[in-house]
């Protein structure tokens, strides 16, 4: 029996207001249950605006969009309900305490009293925050932020999880309790969309990779396979760089 | 429910956490009453209350005319007559240059012989008038011209308000005819008395002439004298609810920049809610605002000898108002933080406008003072239904039905403001791309 997409992504195109250009132009795409799928590209690419789309934060000029088989045009409030974001910028109120804010994304998730606590703090011990639950956002490293950023996307047990560069501006050390973290998440069911500058990061954490350029899917396949494919380039890197150019982008 | 309860909660959070937003948020409003209703009060209000206003007055007549003007500025207990400079007498010209410098306000100048004068044309048009009747040869009084009669010269400073300015000049006025008034049946006897010296005239008060009675009508039982203080909490109060605009612009602007929003808008919650919960928190911000300087009036304005706010027993009215015009004010807000890019424009645009749509809407120069097409555009201003609510209460004690009106006006604006910014969301994306 062939396997249903979980995602399912046809012709998608996106303009923004006052641009001739398109930000992303009839992307299709297929992304499977269990998968941990990268989205590549250089700045300006399309991938966050592909994610924002996928997430539901603003309509696409056209194409479709299924998740679980829902569609996001018309169940786009039981898409979110299933879905976690872990946006790139740091998505936290700065003057509340890590357990203020985890405690408010989780009641929008209905998610109330002991059972939250408790997947609080499961959470913030696994990413080593559980002393700093009182302490305020603003008096927290850069690399605690990102870390509590990926907790308040996946206190509901999403479904799929979409991470917009997750680890960009850490220490190593808290970049590897991230993808440590992402694997297991992923073990037990979750699919998880990611984006990343990061090749080498995206070659050993995802099944499958899709490099876009200037809003186009230019190639798409498993990270070692298409390595494989290109035995003139050593690395995802050398590929990437081969495929997009070294031009610099804005 | 229980999300926008759980939203509300952490809208809360956000702003007690800012205690020196707090602070100022609460403080500062109250300070600007008490500031704006002393200058007010001390500033205007002494015009026309206790502190006399001193008048230069150069007497070169030294009759009758300059004897009334004199005993009529000084019994109306506005002014302190002054008609000496150090040890010199004042004359035209040191009059002119003492008010030329900006030391005194007004300066008058009654010139010699101008009650001479104005005696002598009474007489000639009672004898003429007599001689209408048959009762003077008309022969002896056919070629008598009349008298030119001199000016009073009354000295302004530059900076005087022209109310005050209207109000010195008609006092003199006044002052004059009555004058002329007493002059005239003065000379009618004495004339009379020539012609029936067999009669004898009554001794008649000739300055017996009517009188006025102020009355504020209101649905008060006691009808109260408004003051300043009357107007300036109201007004100020409504200004300064207004704003917390800045506040709350800059509380959605920093949920954009900062990325909150990205998430917000992930979460299987309408965005509505996030607004509604946010508004609800500076709703109640608003209303401890107008309540604070409400009680400012009441209770620390009389500290500095400037009359209490009287409130009055219209609570229910009162705070209807007072919740309209917060409503007001957020849906202001909310439309100025989502239309605006930055924090700069919405803190520029957001104050700016509020002092426009303040000086439109009757917030420091009354309606009624300002010129047609102003008039027309005012009566359109959030303000100025505002301030017609609050007046209705305050200085007329106004009930529910009396403020339904601005009331249900005020509510329109703020599901217009709301409205819009919902379309203007739904066209454009809050997010960064």
């Amino acid at each position: 029996m062939v396997e249903q997409p979980f995602i399912r992504i046809q012709d998608l195109t996106k303009y923004y207001k006052g641009s001739s250009d398109p930000a992303i132009k009839s992307i299709t795409l297929d992304i499977f249950k269990g998968e941990i799928f990268g989205l590549l590209g250089p700045n300006g690419a399309g991938k966050t605006t592909t994610i924002s789309i996928l997430c539901g934060l603003f309509p696409p000029t056209e194409g479709m969009i299924t998740i679980n088989g829902l569609d996001i045009k018309s169940d786009l409030q039981g898409i979110k309900r299933i879905i976690g974001v872990v946006p790139q910028e740091v998505a936290l109120y700065p003057t509340l305490t890590a357990m203020e804010n985890l405690t408010f994304f989780g009641n929008m998730y209905n998610l109330r009293g002991k059972v939250l606590r408790e997947k609080i703090m499961e959470r913030l011990i696994v990413f080593g925050l559980e002393r700093f639950a009182k302490k305020k956002v603003d008096t927290f490293s850069g690399g605690m932020k990102r870390r509590l950023n990926l907790i308040a996307g996946l206190l509901h047990e999403p479904k799929v999880l979409f991470l917009d560069e997750p680890t960009v501006g850490i220490d190593v050390q808290s970049r590897i309790v991230i993808l440590d973290y992402l694997k297991a998440l992923n073990k037990q069911g979750t699919t998880i969309i990611y984006t990343s500058h990061y090749m080498e990061e995206a070659e050993n954490l995802c099944s499958r990779v899709a490099i876009i350029d200037r809003g186009s899917i230019i190639s798409i396949g498993n990270p070692k396979e298409l390595v494989a494919d290109h035995p003139e380039f050593k690395n995802l890197e050398n590929l990437f760089l081969y495929l997009t150019g070294k031009e610099l982008r804005d | 429910m229980f999300k926008f309860l759980f939203a509300v909660r952490k809208e809360g959070l956000l702003l007690i956490r800012d205690k020196a937003g707090l602070a100022i948020l609460f403080l500062m409003p109250s300070f600007l009453i008490i500031l704006m209703s002393l200058l007010q009060e001390v500033g205007w209000g002494s015009y026309v209350k206790e502190s006399k206003v001193p008048i230069l007055f150069v007497d070169n007549d030294r009759d009758s005319l300059s004897l009334k003007i004199r005993k009529g500025l000084n019994d109306s207990q506005f002014f302190t007559i002054i008609d000496s400079l150090g040890s010199a007498p004042l004359t035209k010209e040191s009059a002119r240059e003492a008010v030329k410098r900006g030391k005194y306000l007004i300066g008058i100048v009654i010139p010699k012989g101008i009650t001479r004068s104005v005696r002598t044309n009474v007489r000639i048009m009672v004898a003429k008038t007599l001689a209408g009747f048959g009762l003077i040869n008309p022969v002896m009084i056919k070629d008598i011209p009349f008298n030119a009669v001199d000016t009073v010269t009354i000295f302004f400073d530059p900076t005087i308000k022209p109310s005050f300015k209207n109000a010195v000049l008609s006092s003199i006025r006044e002052y004059n005819y009555r004058n002329e008034n007493e002059m005239v049946f003065r000379t009618f006897n004495q004339e009379m008395s020539k012609q029936f010296p067999m009669f004898k005239p009554p001794e008649i008060n000739y300055n017996k002439g009517m009188e006025f009675k102020e009355v504020f009508p209101s649905e008060r039982t006691i009808e109260k004298t408004p003051n300043t203080v009357q107007h300036n909490v109201p007004a100020w109060t409504i200004f300064s609810m207004f704003f917390i605009v800045i506040p709350l612009t800059s509380s959605l602007i920093q949920e954009r920049e900062g990325g909150s929003l990205f998430r917000l808008l992930s979460l299987p919650i309408p965005y509505i809610l996030v607004l509604l919960a946010k508004s609800a928190v500076y709703l109640v911000v608003c209303m401890i605002q107008c309540t604070l300087m409400i009680l400012a009036g009441i209770y620390i304005l009389p500290l500095f000898q400037v009359p209490m706010l009287v409130i009055g027993n219209q609570f229910f009215p009162l705070a209807l108002m007072a919740f309209a015009t917060s409503l007001a004010a957020l849906g202001y807000g909310l439309m100025i933080g989502t239309l605006s890019t930055t924090h700069q424009q919405a803190a520029g645009f957001g104050s700016v406008s509020i002092i426009i749509l303040a000086a439109l809407g009757g917030i420091w120069v009354p309606i009624y003072l300002m010129p047609g097409i102003m008039r027309h555009i005012a009566i359109y201003s959030p303000f100025n239904w505002a301030i017609s609510g609050f007046y209705s209460v305050f200085l007329r004690g106004g009930s529910f039905i009396n403020i339904l009106p601005e009331f249900f006006k005020l509510v329109a604006f703020f599901l217009g403001t709301v409205l819009i910014t919902f379309v203007y969301r739904k066209f454009k994306s809050p997010i960064k791309k």
